[in-house]
């Protein structure tokens, strides 16, 4: 920690004196969440703190720009501990990352920690997510080459970071992106092609493996787009590997893995038709195939805290802003045999999208226009047959399972006069949670709606409501918002989610109340909670953790510079 | 200790530092690199770079009203708009669609893997910055109904 504060002094002292040449320019950021928690008693249920009731997650990243030059690092602190059930590697305070970076017009390299995703990220994807605990950045090198407008080469090499350390594997990546459109200059407006490799180089101490250590991936992708239509596709195949049966390598389950996307769609002023379909099949890809696991943790593995991932498979499903359309949410279902009724091996399915302006001054749009967007998202087990033991499996290419998870759904905005908004959506979900987490199968509806008053120039006031009929697991939910926007800088909320119709033995009725508020001032904010948090998924961009029910106080700073 | 050490150290940059643009090159809706700082650099324009998502309901909230306000702004403001979405590739896709859903008449920067909003420091959104001459000259952090009207203000006075 010493030799972090003197570098981060000796940085500072730097850019202070580079700038009075204006030279240098010093950029970052500090974020820090911290709770503390509190003993709770819910019919009866205790929920006791944990032994360190106060726990917080702290990162300040500093960069240092001269000429072409950037270097920077990210210190973390997650002191005394990190906050509940994230990945147990983050402990205590150090560094991050780091990097060296030199960025030319046509080259861009990169020593140290860097983030890097090929196409979609079906092969490859590092990225921090701090709501997640993902940082799963590679620290090695890598080189980007753009000899000219049209086209650009990624090489890299590293190994994957994992809590404050690195993976035990290298990693091997190139990806090439040509962009035709631009060196033809076409009429159409866009066409792309891209094709990426990654290979992951983990040795095995399993005797007499019946797979190589370099397991390789590839895939490649098309682009196009002309006026208002546009279609885009990648394939993905990583080659034979062993699959993981209960947390451990199958020596004699050797598969290799494939992925399928589609997307198309239509636009112009006022509409939007989208589609995606996707099919995925052995898809898991990690820096090292073995997870860790965390017997103190509940029996929680590294696979738990999306530790060590290589690649990015997000659930297709529309990411909802209200409380209760986020209790049933979808993950991507990847390889698992837990017995032979429940036997994934991947998924298929799609998701369609509708989005209509009707325009101010038309028959359904009347004074200010009404805007309206349909979401249908349908996914499936993958159709083959499989055996328990050994384990092995048969897919076919074509054709779908068992039903994991659907949501239909439908939101109106809709905006009736200077002062008022209103905002109603319908949702439809079918939780097969069988196949998901275990558990029963639960059909839900959720009615919600929600109006935001404007008060005067700077003041306005929201309120939502929301009710989700479930027929199953724990039933029924209503929920409602208030929130008081004292001025752009200032607001207050309280929020309740009332699970009246939970009729578990044990669980009975509960109540999840929220109240808190929120003050920023240029690019800083400070946000303060009270409340009982539901235990359950927390998801960004369709990757999810899971967080204990638990009740306290929190704290949020950010800032950046 | 180390933490007052650490807040010194932030003290001692808020006097200090004045952002810039950083030098960064992220994709438009037809897959063509947008270099920020050659394309941006007009002088004396103000560039207006809203950080949105699809799933984001502040955050279209306030493209939606930057929107109804944008051609009377550009009578007055040499000013152009920018929504620079932060969609990762689970809901990027669903970008194109959305904006003619809506009738936007943004340009639209996707920064798929986050590369500009983590050179920005931004950890929430909506958030906004103005740049005048390649420096970051206001940050509007959230939106709230009117929010849109104090933004007119301090670009007025630009």
């Amino acid at each position: 920690m010493k030799k972090t504060i003197l570098f981060l002094f000796a940085l500072n002292t730097l850019s202070v004196l580079a700038q009075e040449k204006k030279e240098g320019l010093l950029y970052g950021s500090f974020e820090s969440n911290s709770q503390w928690y509190l003993n709770d008693e819910i019919n009866g249920r205790e929920i006791k703190h944990p032994k360190d009731p106060f726990r917080s997650n702290n990162y300040l990243q500093l960069n240092y720009n001269y000429k072409k030059w950037t270097a920077g690092l990210q210190v973390e602190s997650y002191a005394p501990n990190a906050l509940l059930n994230y990945n147990p590697k983050y402990d205590e305070t150090n560094l991050g990352t780091y990097y060296l970076n030199y960025k030319s017009n046509k080259i861009d390299v990169t020593a140290g920690h860097f983030y890097e995703q090929f196409g979609s990220g079906l092969i490859l994807r590092t990225w921090e997510d701090r709501a997640l605990g993902i940082n799963n950045a590679l620290r090695g090198g890598r080189v980007k080459y753009s000899p000219t407008d049209y086209l650009v080469f990624t090489g890299l090499y590293g190994r994957q970071r994992t809590g404050f350390d690195v993976a035990n594997s290298d990693i091997f990546g190139f990806n090439s992106e040509f962009n035709i459109s631009s060196l033809f200059k076409t009429e159409v407006s866009d066409v792309t092609i891209g094709a990426s490799y990654v290979g992951r180089d983990e040795k095995t101490t399993i005797a007499n493996p019946k797979f190589k250590s370099l397991t390789n991936a590839f895939s490649g992708r098309l682009n196009f787009s002309h006026n208002s239509f546009y279609v885009s596709t990648e394939y993905a195949y990583k080659s034979e590997d062993a699959v993981i049966v209960n947390n451990k390598i199958d020596n004699n389950f050797i598969k290799p893995g494939n992925a399928i996307l589609i997307n198309f769609g239509y636009s112009q002023k006022n509409l939007g038709l989208d589609a995606t379909l996707r099919r995925m099949e052995n898809m898991s890809f990690y820096s090292e195939r073995e997870p860790d696991l965390y017997i103190e943790n509940g029996g929680s593995t590294s696979y738990n805290f999306n530790d060590k991932i290589v690649n990015y498979l997000p659930a297709l499903t529309k990411q909802h802003h209200f409380n209760l359309a986020n209790i049933y949410v979808y993950q991507v279902q990847k390889i698992e045999i837990p017995d032979p009724a429940i036997a994934k091996i991947g998924e298929i399915g799609g998701q369609f999208d509708i989005f209509y302006n009707f325009e101010k001054g038309s028959a359904l749009g009347g004074k200010h226009g009404t805007k309206v967007s349909v979401n249908i998202a349908d996914w499936y087990n993958l159709d083959g047959s499989y055996n328990y033991f050994p384990p092995s499996y048969d897919a076919k290419f074509f054709g779908s399972g068992k039903k994991y998870f659907s949501d239909y759904n439908l939101e109106i905005t809709k905006k009736i006069n200077d002062k008022l908004q209103g905002n109603f959506a319908y949702i439809n979900q079918y939780v097969n949670q069988k196949f998901l987490n275990g558990g029963s199968l639960v059909k839900t509806n959720i009615l919600a709606a929600d109006a935001t008053y404007k008060i005067n120039k700077t003041q306005s006031v929201r309120l939502q409501g929301e009710h989700m009929w479930a027929d199953s697991d724990k039933k029924n939910w209503a929920g409602a918002t208030l929130e008081f926007y004292y001025n752009p800088k200032l607001s207050f909320y309280v929020w309740d989610m009332y699970n009246y119709g939970n009729d578990k033995v044990g669980e009975g009725k509960v109540h999840y109340y929220n109240v808190g508020g929120s003050y920023r001032k240029g690019a800083s904010r400070v946000a303060l909670n009270y409340g009982r948090q539901r235990g359950g998924l927390v998801c960004v961009g369709g990757v999810c953790r899971f967080v204990p029910e638990s009740k306290g106080v929190s704290i949020s700073l950010s800032t950046s510079f | 200790m180390k933490y007052y050490s650490i807040f010194f150290l932030l003290l001692i940059n808020f006097v200090f530092s004045q952002s810039k643009l950083p030098n960064l090159s992220i994709n438009n809706l037809n897959n063509q690199k947008i270099n920020l700082n050659e394309t941006y650099n007009e002088a004396d324009k103000i560039y207006v770079f809203s950080f949105w998502a699809t799933w984001c309901a502040p955050c279209i909230e306030e493209l939606n009203a930057l929107n109804e306000v944008y051609d009377e702004w550009k009578t007055e403001l040499n000013l152009e708009i920018i929504a620079v979405s932060t969609d990762d590739s689970r809901t990027q896709k669903r970008v194109k669609p959305l904006l003619n859903g809506k009738g936007w008449d943004f340009e639209v920067l996707l920064d798929t893997n986050q590369d500009l909003k983590r050179a920005l420091g931004i950890v929430n959104i909506p958030y906004t910055i103005v740049v005048k001459n390649g420096e970051i000259v206001h940050i509007q952090n959230g939106f709230t109904p009117g929010s849109e009207d104090e933004l007119h203000l301090k670009l007025e006075s630009l």
